[in-house]
């Protein structure tokens, strides 16, 4: 996989409670492609980030069904993708890439 | 913080103030906790932003507000520190060096600024009560009350009509068109147009014209334009008028008694007469004490010699000399028609300057000894007299002084110098010195270039 493919599986980084409180287990949370694997999605984050990956999950969030003037629409899905990183990795989303 | 004083030269200070950049990370830090509970971030519930997070987003932000913040507090103190008043707002320079301030905000390095300003000068005040002054007096005479009167009673003339030719002062009621090569002209019509004869307020040769008409008459004037006629297409033409006159009246002095006095809302000739007398009293008064205003500022100027902040008399003196250039371009005149040339001009009204700056800084500080203060009601007064400047306006001058706090605080101004120059003609020895009219009325024009 090379560099331009990798920003595909990799959307962006998720800042939230939630993903702030698993970076303490050097964990790092990001939306990625709907398609994308697990194997992916680790050679994807090695390449960018310059790190070693231990383990990959992952999670389909599905969009919520809303309602506007009686006409049904849908919120797109998200993959979300936690990254566990080797001990002694680190990688800070903030500054962005 | 570090200060350091780099000049003190005369009223000229110069500081130089260090901040450290621990002192202002921890205001940051302080500040962004207060944010913490505040901000609201998507991604998560309001109070529940980590901190880090929080300098990465609005760090910078909050970093350039908390510099500015510090800036104006540290200067206040440092000068307060001093114990000196400063003339003006102290102008502060942070380094134009973007790269420098870069650093600052990121918290990397101390904050260096200077501030400059200049200070107001020790006044010692001369003793107030040990001030001679002069003040002209006029006593109004019986003979000018009766010439005031009697210009009155002239102005009240009115016309009764006559048979017969009409003469030097009497009114003549005509129609009349005017024809220049035989054509009309505009402004060149009238119907039953009042004429006094003799007051030359037409022009030449037309009232000359009408003498000796009489009722009925129908006239063919021949006259010219002076050269000099405010309608620039007229000027200088000949022009000749049709003049039909419908009626000749001579002037009639009304009686001077009380029926007089009544028309003119007293009820007798002797009430109006005191009435005059007041008046004219009233004038003469005032300039009585503009001169004696004129006379103190002087001697206060000569009293008080120290050291006048040099930006605060070149402020006064733009000022100045912006009225003065405006005036004169509005004028159409250059300094040479004034019989001067420019740079002479500037001293004599850099002088001018100073000489206000310095009664400025040495009435307010008697005022302030005094405890001088103006009342809303006084301030309130002077805002009526202002809006009744300015008839058919006075609501949006109203308005405008209500949204303008700082258009009222010029007000207060004139108020309290007013107010100081009486609080120092109560305390100051002063003379009365009789004079005749004509020397107070032309010491009276003096004070106008004041």
């Amino acid at each position: 996989m090379n560099r331009l493919e990798a920003y595909d599986v990799i959307l962006s980084p998720a800042i939230t409670e939630k993903s702030t409180m698993v970076s303490e287990h050097n964990q790092v949370v990001f939306n990625v492609r709907r398609t994308a694997t697990k194997p992916e999605i680790k050679s994807a984050v090695e390449q960018l980030f310059n790190v070693k990956v231990k383990a990959v999950n992952t999670l389909n969030r599905k969009g919520k069904i809303k309602r506007f003037k009686g006409i049904l629409g849908k919120r797109s899905d998200v993959k979300k993708a936690i990254v566990t990183l080797e001990d002694g990795q680190s990688i800070d989303v903030t500054t962005g890439l | 913080m570090e200060i350091t004083e780099t000049t003190s030269d005369g009223l000229k200070r110069e500081l130089k103030v260090k901040i450290a950049a621990s002192e202002l990370n921890e205001r940051l830090s302080k500040r962004l906790d207060e944010l913490k509970t505040q901000v609201n971030l998507k991604g998560f519930r309001p109070g529940k932003v980590p901190v880090d997070h929080l300098r990465k987003v609005y760090g910078r932000s909050v970093m350039a507000e908390i510099l500015e913040q510090t800036i104006s507090e540290s200067t206040q103190k440092a000068i307060a520190d001093r114990k000196e008043r400063p003339a003006f707002d102290p102008d502060i320079s942070v380094t134009e060096n973007s790269e420098e301030i870069e650093k600052v905000i990121a918290g990397d390095s101390d904050l260096d600024y200077t501030i400059s300003f200049e200070v107001l000068p020790e006044i010692k005040l001369t003793d107030l009560t040990k001030l001679k002054l002069e003040k002209p007096v006029v006593e109004v005479t019986d003979e000018e009350v009766d010439n005031s009167l009697k210009r009155i009673h002239e102005d009240a003339v009115s016309y009764k009509k006559k048979d017969g030719k009409a003469d030097d002062g009497d009114q003549v009621t005509i129609d009349y068109e005017g024809k220049i090569d035989g054509k009309a002209f505009d402004g060149g019509k009238a119907e039953d147009a009042p004429v006094v004869l003799g007051q030359g307020n037409f022009i030449p040769g037309f009232e000359e014209g009408l003498k000796g008409v009489k009722a009925g008459d129908k006239k063919t004037i021949d006259c010219t334009f002076p050269k000099d006629y405010l309608a620039k297409e007229l000027a200088g033409k000949k022009a000749k008028f049709d003049v039909a006159v419908k009626q000749v009246a001579e002037p009639e002095l009304a009686k001077l008694d009380d029926e007089f006095a009544k028309k003119l809302g007293y009820d007798t000739l002797a009430g109006l007469r005191d009435a005059v007398e007041a008046r004219v009293k009233e004038e003469y008064e005032s300039v009585s004490k503009a001169r004696v205003k004129r006379e103190l500022l002087d001697s206060l100027d000569k009293a008080h010699k120290f050291e006048v902040p040099a930006t605060l008399v070149e402020r006064e003196f733009e000022s100045v000399w912006q009225q003065v250039n405006d005036e004169l371009e509005k004028a159409g005149r250059t300094f040479e028609d004034e019989d001067t040339t420019e740079a002479k001009a500037r001293k004599e009204y850099e002088e001018l300057a100073e000489r206000r700056v310095r009664l400025g800084l040495v009435l307010s500080e008697i005022g302030e000894k005094a405890e001088v203060k103006i009342t809303d009601e006084e301030v309130n007064q002077a805002l009526m007299e202002r809006v009744q400047q300015f008839p058919g306006q006075e609501r949006e001058v109203f308005e405008f002084y209500q949204k303008n706090p700082q258009a009222v605080a010029e007000l207060r101004v004139p108020i309290f110098e007013n107010k100081v120059v009486d609080h120092i003609l109560e305390q100051a020895s002063v003379n009365d010195k009789k004079v005749s009219v004509d020397e107070l009325l032309k010491a009276g024009e003096e004070d106008e270039a004041a």
